[in-house]
């Protein structure tokens, strides 16, 4: 659906994180999903941008709590950086403004299976799609890696959500030195499914470090898109299949086939 | 009583090759998917036509990625044609849109003369198309694509191959990658062609000057968007200048306000193409400030079409 939302809040976070509440009404919004966002009416930027959704909003923008149920949603809000025209074009926008959102898309992440156990793995800005998916779990792992301490301002919404929580910086001004992909190995056993949002280097080493471990590993991918629903090609991936012996590689779509794939199906060469 | 003025959708009304559309709005293949991806947004029986996504004689895989990359008031996109295949096309995906109220457009293209008839033919025999646009415009493609788009000797023997191979309309969609564009219109009129689309994309490129790469995975791709569109208006001027045959416009419309300039610079219908990224239904609202603007100056398409004057 497009919806023509209202703006309630575009407040900044911290350094050039900002949280934005829009008002729309959503038949559901479920955990891994995005939204296409046109931040002006404008011809240049020209294209919607990718967001996911972070949380949902209940009546007056307030973030639904652990208990909130998605009937009773008013909005969502998203959690965004500023790292380019478009996105701090967003940031100067204000409140009882409109924007222009195409959604909710894509699949989402998939519910893990019964008894395993759950470790989601963000990097930066990758922790926003993570949130609805630790309210549902409410269990587990969360592993945050940043560049420095200050970027910790986005753990504070997951704590009471019931996950453990360990991080890692790369300047090591808080958890460990280094990057987070470095708490991994410890965290899994074959019975693990892993969650993983951030840059590709990122994913690349979760998969890889899953994959060592018999665990299931699901990325959620990001890249350029012009449409957001399955028609302008723009944001392919390529894939590989294997049935029996014979192995084909194929395109799918981020934004209608995805974000969220499974590691292995990835052709993670060409990303 | 004074004269009635018909008003509303009859007064936009066009015929092209025989073809009655109700409006002159087509969406522009390769940024409509193939129709039902857009039936969640837009009542597709509002349309004057759909054009698919081109369409091979076996399923295309693409280019790798990146694909797109957004610049000033455009993009370029070099997606490769993947597509279905007409076969799949076909079977799977016409049935999903043949009852929606509008023409359905087939756009083909082919590595040869051959793949193109081919292609062609087996559209002739499908239920639900109204005509074939023949892309002799890809900038995408290291093969066929655009060499039959810039060469009119090429261009003359596809169009008229594929005219031989159907007797839906055929309208050839030229490229702007060329000097004359009356040249191309001529070779597609000698061709049989039954109207000319212009323009496809224009070709591009953009870099990445931290990484000093191209953005493209491919290095070049086809641009779009409203940056082309004062270039697109001057081309389907001259085209029309030249043909005989009616010409559809498109290249970066975003609005009605758009569409009119290439009616009055002399197309008889347009096709709306990135816009459909941006807002899904916007080739419908094109549609209604047509006729919003005939109703208001009292004009019926007709009187619009061609009704540039110049000095």
């Amino acid at each position: 659906m497009e919806i023509k939302s209202e703006i309630l809040y575009n407040d900044r976070v911290a350094g050039g994180y900002f949280r934005l509440g829009l008002a729309c009404r959503f038949p559901e919004a479920k955990p891994g999903q995005f939204v296409m966002l046109r931040v002006s009416d404008g011809l240049d930027p020209l294209l919607r941008r990718p967001f996911g959704i972070y949380r949902t909003l209940g009546t007056f923008g307030r973030a639904l709590g652990a208990k909130g149920s998605p009937s009773k949603m008013k909005g969502i809000e998203l959690l965004y950086r500023v790292v380019g025209k478009g996105t701090a074009i967003l940031s100067g926008r204000r409140p009882g403004e409109t924007l222009g959102v195409l959604g909710p898309l894509g699949n989402g992440f998939p519910d893990p299976a019964e008894g395993s156990s759950v470790v989601l793995v963000a990097g930066g800005m990758g922790i926003a799609p993570l949130y609805l998916l630790a309210k549902r779990l409410g269990a587990g792992t969360l592993l945050f890696g940043a560049r420095s301490k200050a970027e910790n301002v986005l753990l504070k919404d997951f704590r009471g959500l019931g996950l453990r929580i360990k991080t890692a910086t790369e300047d090591g001004s808080a958890g460990i030195k280094g990057l987070v992909t470095g708490l991994l190995e410890d965290e899994l056993t074959p019975e693990s499914v892993v969650y993983a949002c951030g840059p590709v280097g990122m994913l690349k080493a979760a998969a890889a470090i899953s994959e060592k471990a018999g665990a299931r590993c699901l990325v959620s991918l990001e890249r350029s898109m012009a449409c957001g629903i399955g028609v302008c090609l723009g944001c392919a991936v390529r894939t590989k299949e294997h049935r029996g012996e014979k192995e084909s590689r194929f395109y799918k779509m981020v934004c209608s086939d995805g974000p969220v794939f499974q590691s292995e199906e990835v052709d993670w060469a060409l990303l | 009583m004074g004269p009635v003025i018909r008003k509303g959708k009859a007064a936009s009304g066009v015929t092209i090759a025989g073809l009655e559309f109700k409006n002159p709005v087509m969406t522009a293949s390769g940024t409509f998917g193939y129709g039902a991806e857009f039936a969640p947004y837009v009542d597709l029986g509002r349309l004057g036509a759909i054009v698919v996504k081109g369409l091979s004689l076996y399923p295309r895989q693409g280019n790798p990625g990146p694909r797109i990359a957004e610049t000033p008031c455009g993009m370029l996109n070099a997606i490769g044609l993947q597509n279905v295949g007409v076969d799949d096309f076909i079977e799977k995906k016409l049935p999903l849109i043949r009852g929606a109220g509008t023409h359905i457009i087939a756009n083909v293209f082919g590595e040869t003369v051959e793949d193109y008839m081919e292609v062609a033919g087996r559209l002739d025999r499908a239920k639900g198309v109204s005509a074939v646009e023949v892309n002799i415009s890809c900038p995408n493609v290291k093969k066929g694509g655009m060499v039959f788009g810039t060469d009119p000797q090429e261009a003359f023997k596809v169009v008229s191959a594929v005219r031989k191979s159907t007797r839906l309309p055929v309208i050839t969609k030229l490229s702007p990658n060329v000097t004359d564009i009356k040249v191309m219109v001529k070779a597609a009129e000698d061709g049989g062609t039954d109207a000319v689309s212009l323009i496809n994309t224009i070709t591009g490129m953009a870099i990445d000057v931290d990484r000093r790469r191209p953005v493209l995975a491919t290095a070049t791709g086809g641009l779009s968007g409203p940056a082309i569109r004062p270039i697109a208006v001057r081309m389907v001027w001259q085209a029309a200048q030249a043909a005989t045959v009616p010409v559809i416009g498109m290249g970066g419309i975003m609005t009605a306000r758009d569409a009119l300039e290439f009616i009055i610079a002399g197309a008889t219908a347009v096709q709306v193409g990135t816009a459909s990224f941006i807002e899904p239904d916007a080739a419908v609202k094109v549609a209604e400030g047509i006729e919003e603007y005939l109703s208001r100056n009292a004009m019926s398409i007709q009187d619009l079409i061609g009704s540039l004057r110049v000095a």
